[in-house]
């Protein structure tokens, strides 16, 4: 896109608060919130000075409001057998806020889980309703490699968000893509037209950030790399020496979406409630059957994770299952790292010791 | 909502027949309450299930033209099964379905056809073996193997004793067991891929349908590739965990493979390049 094919808003320093204090006060803001016990966490935020803007990543990726880490999905009577759709939560006034890139990626991953094979009304719902505003990053997190996975700094979406926001020196550049995006930038006052030089700025700001990445991942070929070498000894190696089985990798991954289904029964065995909570293919009951075990090896369960994110998620979706957000290998209590995994594979190939 | 229902909201269906198969099968007859239709093709399945038990993937066994009934053959195992194993005529049960992509019984049109079946994994083939009899006129020459551990756990049996001894005309029907228990009839002592040695059509351009234990699937695939078949036209159905039957869940999962959306039937070739795979 060049210039003339581009509109934004620019908010000066001053009105940036003051537009901040109008979403608190006529939306239901989540945002990063500045940490209480040294994290920074997305939540409701009830006073815009505790939106930390300037965080490199949080534990759990804001997805967790668009698919709930634990979601009632009917409610039964096991004794008349009926069953009812419990109705998603009216999610008409929250608007997730200063979502990274890689983090609003990890989003339309997920939505093609639960808007494309298999249709999903709830979710859809929950999607349709939530305002999604972006925050591009300035530079590289710890851990992140979003510039190889093609998923940020900056954002790579050109739909499926509503609003994107960019710092600039002393001032933030707003771009809406949608009229919901639109409706809150409203709420705004105190901006002007972004012109040229606000738009260069921030190509420049991009390219810095670009440039500030020391992790990064070659993807060329990758999926197919992976699938012909699925039996190479780092999953095995990795697996005994390192894994856990603990899932955290899959807790905190923002793509991650298996589930679990289980049914709660209250004390008088009148109602029960039927839940979808996020399961993990680390769990060693993942592909549990009768009488067998299809991952019974720890290596296999830490290779469907990894084969999974970066091969067998593009035949399936057309995309990475991994966005670089560098969640897993933070999180992971040995270190396990799925991008010196894959590189470690690369490496053999380009020694001829791998297919 | 929109408009879409959600796929996970079950119907209900009435228990109207149970028939004992062995010590711990049944095969069930079930009516779909309030007019609702189950238009299942041979080889898919429903997911069964139970306020506060959960739900487990059923294949079809038979399929009353229609629709208003369906038929399953349920062998007691897990949670799941064994309440539905135990459903006395008259009893509900919730149902959702049918799901997954069946036996390609056109793929099979004017080619001989090969089907072995394994213990319990007999169920899901029976609806395509029912196709194959009735429709004899549009196949090839039809090669049957089923296996069990003894007689007393092969499922059908009467049918299949029955098919065995009056089969087609251009049919071959071979029942085994791992040990014979009881002397003489029609049942031979050995492995389900023994008789495979018999087929006397050319098994290149046929086609194969198995189901049974996956190790055995993977023994019936390599006797018959071994003969000339290729593994394009070699059909499996696979078990795997399922929660939600409608590719969301993720725990059946082979490689890029939903095997509850695209199988549980698959060509031998679609699944063989993936790890956790035993056919």
């Amino acid at each position: 896109m060049r210039d003339g094919e581009r509109r934004g808003t620019v908010l000066p320093g001053g009105a940036v608060r003051g537009w901040l204090d109008a979403l608190v006060r006529e939306r239901r803001l989540v945002g990063p919130a500045l940490p209480r016990r040294g994290q920074t966490i997305f939540r409701v935020i009830e006073d815009a000075a505790g939106l930390d803007l300037d965080y490199c990543s949080t534990m759990m990726g804001p997805q967790i409001f668009v698919y709930p880490t634990i979601q009632p999905v009917l409610r039964m009577d096991p004794r008349t057998g009926g069953a009812a759709e419990v109705a998603p939560g009216d999610e008409r006034r929250t608007v997730l806020f200063a979502v990274h890139p890689c983090d609003m990626q990890a989003i339309t991953v997920v939505d093609q889980s639960f808007l494309g094979k298999t249709f999903d009304a709830s979710y859809a719902k929950r999607r349709a309703e939530i305002v999604t505003a972006v925050l591009n990053c300035g530079a590289a997190c710890d851990q992140g490699f979003c510039e190889s996975m093609e998923t940020g700094p900056f954002l790579r979406l050109t739909e499926g968000f509503d609003l994107e926001m960019t710092r600039l020196a002393d001032r933030l550049l707003v771009e809406t893509r949608t009229g919901r995006g639109a409706e809150i930038l409203a709420l705004s006052e105190g901006g002007r037209e972004a012109g040229a030089a606000d738009f260069e700025e921030k190509e420049a700001r991009e390219a810095a950030a670009r440039a500030s990445f020391k992790k990064k991942l070659d993807i060329s070929g990758l999926p197919e790399l992976l699938m012909r070498n699925w039996d190479h000894p780092v999953y095995p190696e990795t697996a005994d020496a390192r894994c856990l089985s603990c899932t955290n990798c899959t807790k905190v991954c923002p793509t991650c979406y298996c589930y679990d289904m289980a049914d709660d029964m209250d004390f008088a065995m009148t109602e029960v409630v039927r839940r979808r909570s996020k399961d993990s293919c680390h769990e060693l009951h993942f592909a549990a059957v009768h009488g067998g075990n299809f991952r019974e090896v720890r290596a296999a369960r830490l290779r469907q994770f990894v084969t999974h994110k970066l091969s067998t998620w593009l035949e399936q979706y057309g995309c990475f299952g991994c966005v670089g957000c560098g969640r897993c290998m933070t999180w992971c209590p040995t270190g396990i790292d799925l991008s010196e995994m894959a590189k470690r594979v690369q490496e053999d190939f380009a020694r001829g010791r791998a297919r | 909502m929109s408009g879409r229902a959600n796929p996970l909201v079950p119907r209900r269906a009435v228990v109207e027949e149970r028939v004992a198969e062995t010590a711990d099968t049944v095969t069930l007859t079930f009516a779909a309450r309030g007019g609702d239709l189950c238009d299942a093709q041979p080889g898919q399945f429903n997911m069964l299930g139970f306020a506060g038990l959960g739900e487990a993937p059923f294949s079809f066994s038979s399929i009353p033209p229609g629709g208003s009934r369906f038929v399953h053959t349920v062998r007691t195992a897990g949670n799941v099964s064994r309440a539905v194993w135990a459903l006395e005529p008259g009893r509900e049960v919730d149902w959702r379905g049918p799901y997954g992509r069946g036996w390609p019984l056109d793929r099979a049109r004017g080619r001989g056809v090969v089907v072995v079946g394994g213990g319990i994994g007999i169920a899901p083939l029976r609806p395509a073996i029912r196709r194959l009899l009735d429709d004899r006129g549009e196949y090839g020459n039809l090669f049957f193997a089923f296996g069990a551990r003894t007689e007393a756990d092969l499922p059908f049996r009467r049918e299949l004793e029955a098919l065995a001894a009056a089969p087609p005309e251009g049919t071959t029907v071979r029942l085994t067991v791992d040990r014979k228990t009881e002397p003489g009839g029609p049942i031979a002592e050995g492995l389900v891929t023994a008789p495979l040695e018999e087929i006397a059509f050319p098994l290149e351009g046929s086609v194969a349908f198995s189901c049974g234990p996956e190790l055995m699937m993977r023994f019936v695939a390599r006797a018959l590739f071994r003969r000339g078949q290729r593994p394009a036209d070699h059909f499996v159905s696979l078990e795997r965990r399922m929660e939600c039957g409608v590719a969301q869940c993720g725990h059946c999962q082979i490689g890029a493979k939903y095997v509850c959306l695209d199988g549980p039937v698959f060509a031998q070739s679609d699944i063989a390049r993936f790890a956790d795979v035993i056919v």
